[in-house]
């Protein structure tokens, strides 16, 4: 497994502030002609859950940076509330990770 | 519509028999029509527009999209959007001039507002194109953004 997920869970009043920081290579490949880009490694798709409920979920392409860094506000979040995040990627490795809201 | 299960994401099972005993994880269905991984491969913003079905997207300017002017480094340029469109539900980013243009794609559940930050990898000075659906309609901005690295600017 690769580095750890790296996540802040904010709560400003009601509204609850995420950033995510994927660990991961995100190597768009060499396109050929025709046909799938040749070495790519990159994350295919992300899920954010709010107490175990997907709240977000993307598909990436290979237009996104290394190390993928995201910002994300929920409604309706207090403190203690549980975010976890999956993702996957083109070569089926996956990584999860779990932070708590606090204010 | 395929579910997806939270599940597997747990790699022991008695883990997994611990927090269902403790009702903590309930499977999570998918919040939307599964993404057309099809248009992620692309290779014009047309093309991606089309497959995402998003061919006849409406100009609005209910949808914020904050980008640099130009950016020296086109491996990290960050953007942010804000849909003000009400019941967004999905938010696309395209890069045109980029070899698979569509660059992400997120469905935002009830609990979740339309709006996110992100940085993206352009491969030379393009237009970026935010694409907001609420359901079956798809509203569209777009702007550009110049990349300097290399020295190539215009």
């Amino acid at each position: 497994m690769s580095e750890p997920i790296k996540i802040r869970a904010t709560v400003k009043g009601t509204e609850g502030e995420v950033r995510v920081l994927l660990p991961h290579p995100m190597e768009p490949g060499r396109r050929e002609s025709s046909g799938p880009p040749q070495g790519a490694h990159y994350i295919t798709a992300i899920t954010l859950s709010l107490n175990g409920r997907a709240v977000i979920e993307a598909g990436l392409g290979t237009a996104i940076s290394t190390n993928p860094l995201f910002a994300f506000l929920l409604n309706g979040v207090k403190a203690g509330d549980k975010l976890g995040v999956t993702w996957t990627d083109n070569k089926g490795q996956k990584g999860k990770g779990e932070a708590t809201f606090s204010a | 519509m395929q579910r997806r299960h939270f599940l597997q994401a747990f790699g022991s099972t008695a883990a997994l028999a611990a927090l269902l005993g403790s009702g903590l994880l309930r499977p999570t269905q998918a919040l939307a029509v599964e993404f057309n991984r099809a248009a992620f491969d692309a290779r014009s913003a047309s093309d991606a527009l089309r497959l995402i079905g998003a061919s006849a997207a409406e100009a609005s300017k209910d949808i914020l999209l904050k980008a640099p002017e130009i950016a020296e480094n086109g491996a990290s340029v960050p953007i942010e959007v804000i849909s003000l469109i009400p019941g967004t539900t999905r938010l696309s980013v395209l890069v045109d001039k980029n070899p698979a243009p569509l660059a992400l794609q997120f469905n935002f559940g009830p609990e979740a507002q339309a709006r996110f930050s992100a940085r993206l990898r352009l491969a030379e000075t393009s237009r970026l194109r935010v694409v907001a659906s609420v359901g079956n309609r798809h509203y569209t901005v777009f702007r550009e953004v110049k990349i300097t690295v290399g020295g190539c600017a215009e």
